[in-house]
């Protein structure tokens, strides 16, 4: 029933816009109609020229240019409304090029490494079949598993610095913290989100890979185990500030009633906050975790570079290399299949990332519909 | 297998370089490591060259038919061309020459109360200008005014065939080459000998070099074999050498995937440019971080550029077939050495010409531009300090020794 009552008020909702935009042109003076339609269509002129790799996109760019300028100066309102509406369709457009330039550079490679399963030729399979990664000598493999277990591996151990941390970090501001230490932590906390990666990198780099390679007796330096813990570090900001938001936007009523019937403080956080904020704070921890999955520079800098499995699967006391350190350390050097394989690490990584963040949004919208009640 | 990277019809690199290896080009370490923009600007470079170069040369033949009657030098512009591997060298040499230091600068001749430039004592603390200094000893005039140089010197960017090419048919004073002028043009070992003269300035190549520990247990020196059997997995603990008593896993260093550096190493070390790496531990792209890894780490080997080696990061002999190939320049055979299977030589060619004096190979700017390489100052500014190899003692004096024919004075041997 939902669902029907849900596609009709879509329909409804498209009919509408349709009806916005016929009252849109009905309502404007034909000279300003004019302009507007000859900004969009030089834009997308020009945005054609430029794929199209002519010397003549100039051309339509500076009609575009003058013919906002125009707008602007006599018909601003719809001149404002016209930019933002193209504005808005070009960032689309090329995010969605990117995506569609990633996936076909990464053809060749899953062409060539076809494998053949049950008679069924798929391409692309031999990646995920066998570990093997070597881009010089005879046989030259393509596996994406060492770096797919690498990547794993880190965001496992980054997610258990960065969640019980950040929660209970989240928690101490939000619900137990006077109001001024609030005021202060909780921006302090987000400038840490500021410190460029390379910094946690560096100092993984030159201090704690060397201690950690003395203390565990490995040979040479670089470990999964530290990799992830700077890593864990670094989502912290994003946990905590994410987490923190979400605690507090449980209505004060709901807190205000468990206290009136007398429990304690921490028996209303435990049984009333925690829990209704429960969707905010997974979402805050998967946030952190697609942070984990895409960071690059303390990921290259820590890890050894040779895409191989460690041995046995959950040693992390060696650390070889994930999916971005991949594409990091080789891209200047690869040509080739090889740089194809670094498209397709690109592509793996996009749709985790994606899948995330998705997960990360519909478990947003969830906790807004259930406590925003009909407010 | 090597075909399925061809495959999309780009051209690899990589089989490139196995194919001119295979051709005998010695030491295929692409550009030291720091490959950059050498290959782009490489096709402008020539053209803008091969546009220019004539008029100079021809401006500079004339002045010289005349000034050689007057007796006065021609102080016309000098101009190189050629390798991108060469071209670091040769271009902060010619960006020195121009500015012509005062010997109170400091930083880039001489000394001052801040720093001293390295060589600069060697040389004898002379009180001139950088490029009067050694222009004088080839009969210029000193100018004794900074940027001001007896005669500018300037260098393009092509290739090391294409340098050759120039300085043979005169359009350029000086061509850079990476590889010997017989591979570049295929020219006889007799014609190459009798029509340019080969000024070594410098080496590529990248030293073994292994952490201080593997030192202090007594690995002073290595076999080829040796070498080989570590980065393939035969040989997995410093206990396995013959010799050495230190229980300590090898931690193997090699450099980024398909560049040229590893390239090389696999071609010259590991029989075949293909060749397999199975006991590299870690890879890194840059020589400050295998620097850096090999001083933090225990039981540490890699390759690299010499000007990182440090008392923590140590350059260790290399036997290759009875030869030990010594990490001290004065030894008889040194890892400085043009023989040593890691090193290829950087050229400088100047063309054999009538009008030279005594029909030689150089005229008094080329002879003295030249010269300015061939020193302390010289290696350790313009060779070490753009990470490439410098020429061992006896090179160096036999090297002197060619441009010191047209010298007006005795040029100093430190």
């Amino acid at each position: 029933m939902a669902s029907a009552t849900r596609s009709e008020r879509l329909n409804a909702a498209a009919g509408q816009q349709v009806q916005r935009v016929r009252d849109f042109v009905d309502d404007t003076e034909p000279a300003a109609l004019i302009v507007v339609t000859l900004i969009a269509v030089s834009l997308l002129t020009a945005f054609v020229g430029f794929l199209a790799v002519s010397n003549l996109t100039v051309l339509p760019f500076l009609l575009f240019v003058a013919a906002t300028g125009y707008g602007w100066a006599r018909h601003q309102e719809e001149t404002a409304l016209i930019l933002t509406l193209t504005m808005t369709v070009s960032t689309l457009l090329i995010l969605g090029l990117i995506i569609v330039f990633i996936f076909r550079e990464s053809i060749p490679v899953i062409q060539y490494e076809t494998a053949t399963v049950f008679g069924v030729r798929v391409p692309g399979l031999r990646m995920f079949l066998q570990p093997n990664w070597d881009a010089v000598s005879p046989p030259i493999r393509y596996s994406m598993v060492p770096m797919i277990h690498g990547t794993l591996l880190v965001t496992v151990i980054a997610t258990a610095v960065a969640g019980p941390l950040g929660v209970a970090a989240a928690l101490f501001l939000s619900e137990i913290a006077p109001a001024v230490v609030r005021e202060f932590v909780k921006p302090g906390v987000e400038i840490l989100a500021g410190i460029p990666s390379i910094v946690y990198g560096f100092i993984g780099f030159t201090i704690l890979s060397p201690w950690a390679s003395d203390q565990f007796q490995t040979t040479g330096q670089g470990s999964y185990l530290f990799v992830g813990i700077v890593v864990g570090l670094m989502a912290l900001p994003t946990v905590v500030s994410v987490a923190e938001d979400a605690l507090s936007s449980v209505p004060e009523s709901m807190k205000s009633g468990s206290l009136a019937v007398g429990t304690t403080d921490w028996q209303t956080m435990t049984s009333i906050t925690l829990p209704a904020a429960f969707s905010g704070v997974s979402a805050a921890v998967l946030l952190g975790v697609g942070r984990a999955i895409g960071e690059t520079m303390a990921a290259t800098v820590m890890l050894r570079g040779v895409p191989r499995l460690t041995e046995p699967l959950v040693n992390v006391f060696y650390g070889q290399e994930t999916l971005t350190s991949l594409i990091a350390r080789n891209y200047g050097e690869a040509d080739g299949l090889q740089m194809d394989a670094l498209f397709v690490a690109g592509v793996i990584l996009f749709i985790t990332v994606l899948v995330i963040s998705i997960g990360a949004q519909y478990i947003e919208w969830r906790m807004r519909s259930k406590l925003g009640g009909e407010a | 297998m090597s075909d399925d990277t061809d495959r999309n019809g780009r051209v690899s690199r990589r089989t490139f370089i196995a194919t001119t290896g295979v051709a005998g080009v010695a030491g295929l370490a692409g550009c030291g490591g720091q490959s950059g923009g050498g290959g782009s600007g490489g096709g402008g470079g020539s053209e803008g060259d091969g546009g220019s170069n004539p008029t100079e040369t021809d401006a500079g033949g004339s002045v010289e038919t005349e000034s050689s009657d007057s007796g006065g030098m021609s102080t016309a512009l000098l101009n190189a061309e050629g390798s991108s591997t060469v071209y670091p060298i040769s271009n902060t040499g010619s960006s020195y020459w121009n500015s012509n230091a005062p010997p109170s600068d400091g930083e880039y001749w001489g000394s001052n109360s801040e720093s001293t430039v390295p060589g600069w004592e060697q040389l004898g603390e002379p009180d001139m200008l950088l490029a009067d200094y050694f222009a004088q000893k080839f009969g210029f005039e000193p100018t004794e005014q900074r940027s001001s140089p007896p005669f500018p010197t300037t260098v393009g960017l092509s290739h090391s065939g294409t340098g050759c090419e120039a300085v043979t048919e005169g359009l350029v004073d000086i061509g850079n080459s990476s590889g010997p002028i017989t591979a570049e043009l295929d020219w006889s070992e007799e014609k190459a000998q009798s029509t340019v003269v080969d000024n070594v300035v410098g080496r590529d190549g990248q030293p073994v070099v292994v952490s201080k520990d593997v030192i202090d247990a007594g690995v002073t020196e290595l076999t080829g074999e040796q070498v080989r059997a570590i980065y393939q997995d035969e040989i997995t603990n410093w206990s396995q050498i013959e010799g050495v008593d230190y229980d300590q896993e090898i931690y193997a260093i090699g450099r980024a995937e398909g560049s040229g550096t590893d390239t090389s190493f696999r071609l010259n070390m590991l029989g075949g440019a293909d060749a397999a790496m199975p006991g590299v531990d870690t890879r890194f792209g840059q020589n400050q971080q295998v620097a850096q890894a090999v001083s933090q780490n225990e039981g540490a080997i890699a390759y690299m550029a010499l000007a990182f080696t440090s008392e923590t990061v140590v350059p260790v002999a290399i036997n290759f077939e009875g030869t030990v190939y010594e990490p001290d320049r004065d030894a008889e055979n040194t890892i400085f050495d043009s023989d040593y299977p890691l090193n290829r030589d950087l050229h400088m060619y100047t063309l054999i010409e009538e009008d030279n004096p005594n029909g030689g190979g150089y005229d008094a700017r080329e002879a003295a531009f030249i010269n300015m390489f061939l020193n302390e100052f010289g290696q350790t500014v313009f060779v070490e300090g753009n990470n490439y190899i410098p020429l061992p003692t006896s090179d160096l004096r036999s090297m002197k020794e060619k441009v010191s024919a047209i010298a007006t004075e005795d040029l100093i041997m430190p």
